[in-house]
């Protein structure tokens, strides 16, 4: 058996088949390149620079699919769009793209590898004047993602920014807003990054976002007369952070999931004039957490029609918190409804207002008259609420026989029955129900998979027991002493 | 086997397959009679309604939002295998050689030729059988009825919770026998066994509480002291393998989860599985030494 014998039909053999084959592919690739361009083939450098040197104000760019290494500035009034797969690469130094003409529109490209220097700020996206249009682009492996910098009247509309897998003490602000009125964010995805966050900027309107796995995933700061619609913020340590800000408006939004050492659904420090509306605000540490918010007493800190379920702590009130009216809100099955950090009081806060109450699902009372109010008074005094407010480090016992041992001892004992920690005097029967956008990431798991796992338990239950009747029967029924012990024991 | 001391009471010579064949005839005489018995219909009964009425009321209560806890279902069932789960596997562990100590059978079944060991084993495994078909019936039935009441949740925590209820009573089922091998009525047996029930389920949880309050405990020092009781060391592990942190657990339960994150795993089933070994071990130790009149 020579080599030689083996290798000459073979050879010709592959050839044969897969010459035409290899020339087949080929030909297709040239048909459709424009749809699918050689991405890994790098552009000639400073292109794009000569080609923004060349244009006029007003001109529309189109830039060809292909990977552009270089740094772009953008310095007239054009519109830059991205004609398949145009990739701008940072290739892990310094910044990508700095917009310093008014007016400019950024479309279509994929925008990644920025370095990774915090105290540089790198950057993928800078805007350093108003009226820019940011959108439809993928940012990738950033520091930092979309940066206004006194931009006001800009748009940031449909990209989807991803931070670096760092840890989250390294990582940079995915959306920075600095002193830019006016602006409109909407319909961005932002994940892996260190905060969505507004500075100085006032009449900004931020909707239908999604950010998970952030810091925070909207931060506002000393920002006034913004308003928050329907976007989700989950999985990440607070969802929506308010600090010294004021007339914000929150609605339909939903919190989901955030969580951490200080996990909030919503934080408001020192705010003023705020509402919140049908939000939906569940599984989070705490659903929301109110520092001294409303800051002043210009008008009372509303909460309308929200949602807050499951989550560990529904609101959490710091003793400054005062002012703030809750009504129609469904509080359902949160371990701590209410609480009140340290040793405060709820007094100048307000649980009803009128004939509207809040739904609370551990409300014990009834409804002779069927008008949907409770005909009793909602009192929250458990003595282990009670007791995990002051002493945090108690909840290690939660979900324990001890834990209900307690709460009965503080039902059973006026002696030791806490004082009542807020009261709603017309406590609605039924939750308020309210429609919500549909949002991203729910439902990890399906019911039917739920019931085919209880069926298989239910079988192995089952098989358990008949084969104590079958097996032992025969083996075993021949020992005189196996006789049955029913009822012997104790 | 005959390092613990346990020697076989009549000088045969044994071989692995038929010690095999001992301990499991007598582990399935052993699972017969416990499935017939009305304690173990009134404890799986009371179990499985226990956990259903959890199960309706939680998959209820969600408010037309359309989200579902099945956290907190999963809290509710914690509460309820804690309370019963314990006291069903010590009961019976408790009552099983203590009875048969009573009644004589003990004596007429070691003048038999079988190791002292063989029968301890036996009688274990068989528990523990009639054990996991009461768990799995009543979980079983729990799911079903959330997956009927359209709970989307990870069938993995059902399992999860299963298995783990299953260690407990693993463990609660040793302490058992131990109790069952010292004491030598059936009736103080099963009275001593309510006893460190009462203990586990209620006194010590409250102890410590009474000591975070009055002694200013750490919580690594509350943390380390919750992970003696076995009660709480099920609770931990269910939630962290429910939700990969124990942070619903205050900042104990994040102390926990950012000191040892996954190697919790470690210690949780580290302190399980020496609550299951160390009081079998002692339980075959008195066994040997023991008369068994």
């Amino acid at each position: 058996m020579t080599p030689r014998c083996v290798h000459v039909p073979c050879t010709l053999v592959v050839c044969l088949v897969l010459g035409p084959w290899g020339v087949a592919q080929a030909r297709s690739v040239e048909q459709g390149a424009p749809a699918t361009p050689v991405v890994s083939a790098p552009a000639e450098p400073g292109v794009l620079g000569r080609r923004i040197a060349a244009a006029g104000a007003g001109d529309i760019i189109e830039v060809e699919a292909g990977v552009y290494t270089e740094r772009i500035r953008i310095n007239k009034p054009v519109t830059v769009v991205a004609r398949g797969r145009a990739v701008l690469d940072g290739g892990g130094n310094g910044d990508i793209v700095e917009i310093t003409a008014p007016g400019v529109t950024l479309r279509g490209f994929t925008i990644r590898n920025t370095g990774i220097d915090l105290d540089q700020e790198n950057t993928a996206v800078r805007v350093l004047a108003p009226r820019a249009t940011i959108e439809d682009n993928t940012l990738e492996d950033i520091l930092f993602g979309i940066d206004l910098r006194e931009a006001p009247d800009s748009i940031v509309r449909r990209n989807t920014i991803g931070g670096k897998a760092l840890d989250i003490a390294r990582r940079g602000d995915g959306l920075r807003l600095w002193r830019s009125d006016r602006t409109i964010i909407e319909r961005n995805t932002i994940h892996n990054g260190r905060d969505a966050i507004v500075w100085y900027s006032a009449d900004v309107e931020v909707r239908n976002n999604y950010a998970y796995e952030c810091r925070y995933g909207l931060h506002l700061m000393f920002s006034d007369r913004v308003t928050i619609t329907e976007n989700e913020f989950s999985r990440n340590s607070v969802g929506i952070y308010l600090m010294y800000s004021a007339r914000v408006e929150l609605r339909q939004n939903r919190l989901i999931g955030n969580r951490g050492p200080s996990g909030y659904g919503i934080g408001l420090k020192e705010t003023d004039q705020f509402s919140v509306r049908e939000n939906l605000i569940v599984g989070n540490r705490a659903g929301v957490y109110i520092d001294g918010s409303p800051f002043t007493d210009k008008q009372p800190g509303v909460f309308v029609r929200n949602t807050l379920a499951y989550n560990d702590i529904g609101i959490t009130f710091l003793p400054s918190a005062r002012g703030n009216e809750l009504t129609d809100n469904n509080f359902i099955d949160n371990i701590d409804q209410v609480s009140i950090a340290g040793r405060g009081s709820l007094d100048a806060n307000r649980f009803w207002k009128g004939e509207r109450g809040n739904f609370w699902s551990d409300y014990s009372g009834y409804d002779q008259n069927r008008d949907g109010v409770g005909d009793f008074v909602h009192e929250s005094r458990t003595l282990f609420e009670n007791l995990m407010d002051r002493e945090p480090a108690l909840r290690l016992f939660l979900f324990s026989p001890a834990q209900q041992a307690i709460e009965f001892v503080g039902r059973a004992l006026p002696a030791v029955r806490p004082e009542a920690k807020f009261t709603d005097e017309v406590p609605l029967m039924r939750p308020v129900s309210i429609e919500f956008v549909p949002g991203h990431g729910e439902g990890r798991g399906t019911s039917r998979l739920l019931l085919i796992s209880g069926v298989v338990l239910l079988g192995l239950g089952g098989g358990i027991l008949a084969s104590a009747r079958d097996g032992a029967r025969d083996r075993i029924g021949r020992h005189p002493g196996a006789v049955g012990r029913e009822g012997e024991i104790g | 086997m005959s390092a613990l001391g346990i020697l076989p009471t009549v000088g045969v010579e044994r071989t692995p397959p038929s010690v095999l064949r001992n301990t499991m005839t007598i582990a399935q005489r052993e699972l017969r009679e416990a499935v017939r018995s009305r304690w173990f219909l009134l404890y799986t009964l009371a179990f499985a309604v226990l956990g259903l009425a959890v199960s309706f009321v939680s998959a209820s209560g969600s408010g037309g939002s359309g989200l579902s806890g099945f956290g907190r279902t999963t809290a509710g069932l914690v509460n309820i295998v804690l309370l019963v789960v314990p006291l069903m596997a010590l009961t019976a562990g408790a009552a099983s050689i203590a009875s048969d100590r009573e009644r004589g059978m003990l004596s007429y079944v070691f003048a038999q030729p079988v190791w002292r060991l063989e029968v301890l084993l036996g009688k274990y495994i068989g528990l523990a059988a009639s054990l996991l078909a009461s768990l799995s019936l009543g979980l079983g039935a729990c799911a079903v009825i959330l997956a009927w009441k359209g709970i989307a949740a990870r069938p993995a925590s059902i399992v999860w919770l299963t298995g783990l209820s299953f260690a407990l009573a693993l463990g609660m089922l040793s302490v058992g026998m131990l109790i069952s091998a010292l004491a030598r009525k059936a009736s103080v047996a099963v009275g001593t066994a309510i006893f460190v029930w009462l203990i586990l389920v209620f006194v010590s949880d409250l102890a410590l509480m009474a000591g975070t309050v009055a002694l200013r405990l750490r919580i690594e020092e509350l943390f380390l002291l919750s992970l003696l009781n076995p009660l709480q060391v099920f609770k931990m592990w269910t939630l962290h393998g429910v939700d990969a942190t124990l942070d619903v657990l205050g900042p104990a339960g994040l102390y926990a989860s950012e000191e040892y994150g996954a190697r919790l795993h470690v210690m949780f089933g580290a302190f399980m599985l020496a609550w299951v070994v160390l009081p079998l071990s002692a339980a075959a130790a008195m066994l040997s030494r023991r008369s068994p009149l």
